[in-house]
């Protein structure tokens, strides 16, 4: 090739018009959306969010949870996303205009997230700052001691002393006690929280079901105090779950007198010593902020939302369960993943 | 006859020429020195310390517990550092010191203005050195690839532009009216670097694009920066080792036009298939799926060019490291571009999205291609830098073959992985978990295959510091990968 000009303007042309393809001229069609609302202009969806949302959006990025966790919901033509119970509806570019970043997610090595506030206990949905104790939860108790009243159908895995977990590394057995479970735990949960708009109330177990269904002190699923546990010690809720702990998002401390309000409510090997309490730290409280604000739920113009149900979900089981199981048959409390 | 017979340092073409080219050669070699030296140093530094960080991932990925308590060593912090190491320590910093020697070798000239390009490394390293302690120290942005922050970024730009400087008062020197075909690829590569990581920072952080474009941007970035940054730099390379090991001319020039202009055109429309079904405009994402399909112009033409220039000497691969790095990497250009094709079609994505496959392609277009290609030139470079030959030919054997099987391992675990992986995710009747316990396996495996790339990169750090430290071989021959015969099977 001769002269330098003809190569110039190639190389400057060819960039050019990939600029402008692929990131101005979407601009100029998405790029400048507005928030819906109702014909009274009342009911405004999104909505600019809380600085605690923004910090915890912050250490959501600083940590790397984007890396595997998508937060986006497909369209169910693409793919089993709103059947799996992420979302009752696809989602749609006015979703995310507040957002900033945008983790819309190239990944799941966990589930997706984009309607994880949705899934929360309804009388927790506002999201309590550090995880204020959950209701099931005795406060005054110390984490050591199991608090059996807490029971609630949704902890799904048993911590370390179980004797499921313990048989738990070898893959085939489980899978075969998670369908002798399954059906009976499974209506529970269908039982427990209809459309998953009313609060995951205290089930009684099935007599007699098989799988000892851990109660001990773990607070409604994705309540704040949930989210609490679940980041500090991922495995005491899915003993198989590969997400890190984030224990430097939380602060280990002698109890100053009282117990404090927002302690988490830790059992078996991860509980601190008696008189010693685990509270989470300011970023760990816009963490979970954050988590609980992430809510699609709210229907758009011109996307078709499943059942027309409130939040989380295709179907009770689903709900309730954050999302793991299809039909009813594989469900089962053991298998649901944070 | 003996080794310096056959053709495998210098083209035929130089014979004629005379000797006058030869000591200009060594001149130009001899200016390159300082700089390129320093580029390929820290470039080695940023590969080790990427493959510790790299081990540290995998392994994190199926044993979670490992060191997790501690902030700046969390998974979430250490996958990002991995990536920027290698992507702006390791990868930038060995495509530029090529690309250097490589200006310097086809203008004809001496390298003038070493200084700038000195203060460039030096910049570089400092803006990735701070970008990677502010990932671990908890202040990444979260986009893919431009996790650094601002203060770093503005550090590396500073860099850049003295480098990018001292490329266009290069080829103001330049001697000869050819501009041959390497030398587009540079340019297009020196260029467009600048312009793709200044709009990435600004449609990002300086004037944020709203909600789900910066998605789309940041997909268009890291695309782009595999493509026409690393991508460009290693076909580059690629078209100048080649011919220059065998001794024999390219193939075609026309064939070379058309590959480049349609690699230029094509490749830098692709991207937004890694968004397939998100929440974006349908076409987007068909322009990119098709942008994918059509770079299979560019992968042809170049692969055809390639094939028919070493055709009838394919055994030299035999003994020349550069040649067989070189074109191993060139052949994984192709494997590269037709697994993209494969799991950028809707109907696969649908499967592979959101798995550890995107994984397997970065891998592919990132070492399998790109960075094989940089350690043939490498083996070509440093020599002429240091005057002396490489110690151990089978230091530079287990190199290869431990990098091209780590590569080829990991490939194949995170594709049939991310496959299954997949399938599972698509399948409702299982627990969304049962689809990580099936990857899971896999992961194992891919770290398995990470330990051989370790093992390939400290061997060949190893061999780098010899050279570096004058324990190479004095000799006029280069280092042959095995002794050659009297009558070597390329027939010529």
């Amino acid at each position: 090739m001769k002269g330098l000009v003809p190569l110039f303007l190639g190389i400057f042309g060819t960039f050019a018009f990939s600029w402008l393809g692929l990131t101005v001229i979407p601009t100029w069609q998405i790029g400048h959306l507005n928030p819906e609302s109702d014909e009274e202009g009342t009911d405004i969806y999104p909505q600019p969010q809380s600085g605690m949302f923004e910090r915890g959006a912050h250490v959501y990025a600083a940590n790397g949870c984007v890396y595997c966790h998508s937060e986006q919901v497909r369209a169910d033509y693409a793919a089993n996303d709103i059947e799996r119970g992420w979302g009752n509806r696809r989602s749609a570019p006015v979703d995310y205009i507040f957002e900033r970043p945008v983790f819309l997610g190239k990944m799941r090595m966990g589930q997706d997230l984009a309607n994880l506030g949705a899934r929360a206990p309804a009388q927790q949905e506002s999201p309590a700052p550090g995880g204020a104790a959950s209701p099931a939860a005795s406060p005054g108790s110390s984490a050591t001691s199991p608090a059996p009243a807490a029971s609630s159908a949704s902890s799904p895995a048993a911590a370390g002393g179980s004797p499921a977990a313990s048989s738990s590394p070898n893959a085939t057995p489980p899978l075969g006690q998670r369908t002798g479970v399954a059906s009976p735990s499974s209506s529970q949960m269908a039982n427990a929280s209809p459309g998953g708009s009313s609060p995951i109330a205290p089930t009684p177990q099935t007599p007699g079901a098989p799988w000892p269904i851990q109660t001990e002190g773990l607070p409604p699923m994705y309540s704040a105090a949930w989210h609490h546990v679940h980041l500090y010690s991922p495995r005491s809720i899915n003993f198989d779950s590969n997400m890190p702990s984030y224990r430097f998002l939380y602060e280990k401390r002698r109890i100053a007198g009282e117990r404090s309000a927002d302690a988490l409510q830790l059992s078996g090997a991860d509980a601190p010593l008696a008189g010693w309490e685990v509270v989470p730290t300011y970023d760990a409280k816009c963490l979970v902020a954050y988590l609980m604000a992430l809510n699609q739920s709210h229907p758009l113009k011109g996307i078709r939302s499943v059942g027309g149900a409130p939040a989380a979900g295709a179907s009770p089981a689903t709900a309730a369960q954050g999302a793991s199981p299809g039909p009813a048959a594989a469900a089962s409390p053991a298998a649901a993943k944070k | 006859m003996n080794a310096t017979g056959i053709p495998l340092k210098e083209p035929a073409v130089s014979a004629a020429a005379g000797d006058t080219e030869q000591v200009e050669r060594a001149y130009i070699d001899a200016s390159t020195r300082v700089p390129v030296l320093m580029f390929y140093t820290s470039a080695i530094g940023w590969l080790i310390l990427g493959t510790l960080l790299a081990g540290f991932v995998s392994w994190k990925l199926h044993s979670p517990d490992l060191l997790g308590d501690i902030s700046f060593l969390t998974w979430g912090r250490v996958r990002p550092a991995h990536m920027n190491v290698m992507v702006y320590g390791w990868a930038s910093m060995a495509g530029m010191g090529t690309a250097i020697w490589l200006m310097a070798r086809l203008c004809r000239t001496v390298l003038r203005f070493p200084l700038l390009l000195v203060a460039g490394a030096a910049f570089w390293n400092l803006g990735v050195l701070v970008g990677v302690c502010a990932i671990l120290l908890g202040d990444s942005t979260g986009y893919q690839w431009l996790e650094f922050p601002r203060y770093s970024s503005i550090i590396l730009f500073v860099a850049y532009a003295l480098i990018a400087s001292w490329a266009v008062l290069m080829f103001r020197y330049r001697r000869g009216e050819q501009i041959y075909i390497t030398q587009w690829y540079l340019l297009g590569a020196f260029l467009w670097f600048p312009w793709l990581y200044a709009a990435g920072q600004l449609m990002l952080f300086v004037v944020p694009v709203q909600g789900v474009l910066q998605s789309a941007v940041g997909w268009w970035y890291s695309n782009n920066l595999l493509f026409l940054w690393f991508g460009a730099i290693a076909l580059g390379t690629a078209y100048y080792m080649i011919p220059k090991v065998i001794g024999r001319p390219v193939y075609s020039y026309h064939l070379a036009t058309i590959g480049f202009w349609t690699y230029a055109l094509f490749s830098s429309w692709t991207g937004m298939q890694r968004l397939v079904d998100g929440p974006f405009p349908a076409w987007m994402i068909t322009a990119s799926i098709a942008a994918t399909i059509l770079a299979m112009i560019p992968v042809a033409t170049v692969g055809l060019n390639h094939h028919m220039t070493m055709q009838g000497y394919f055994p030299l691969m035999r003994y020349s490291p550069t040649l067989r790095f070189t074109v191993f990497g060139a052949m994984s250009y192709t494997v590269f571009s037709v697994v993209g094709v494969l799991i950028s079609l809707r109907s696969v994505a649908r499967y592979v999205h959101f798995t550890e496959a995107s994984i397997a392609y970065s891998h592919l277009g990132l070492y399998a291609f790109f960075t094989m290609v940089i350690f043939g030139s490498m083996y070509y470079i440093v020599p002429r830098l240091v005057g002396r030959e490489w110690r151990y030919a089978s230091l530079i054997k287990l190199h290869f073959w431990a990098a091209a099987y780590g590569i080829g391992l990991m490939t194949l675990m995170l594709l049939a992985g991310g496959f299954l992986q997949g399938a599972d995710m698509q399948n409702p009747a299982l627990p969304f978990s049962e689809s990580i316990e099936t990857a899971l396996p896999y992961l194992r495996g891919r770290s398995l295959a990470g330990l051989l790339m370790a093992a390939a990169h400290f061997i060949f750090a190893y061999h780098f510091g010899l050279m570096l430290l004058g324990l190479g071989r004095t000799s006029t021959v280069p280092t042959f990968l095995n002794p050659v015969e009297a009558e070597p099977s390329g027939g010529h």
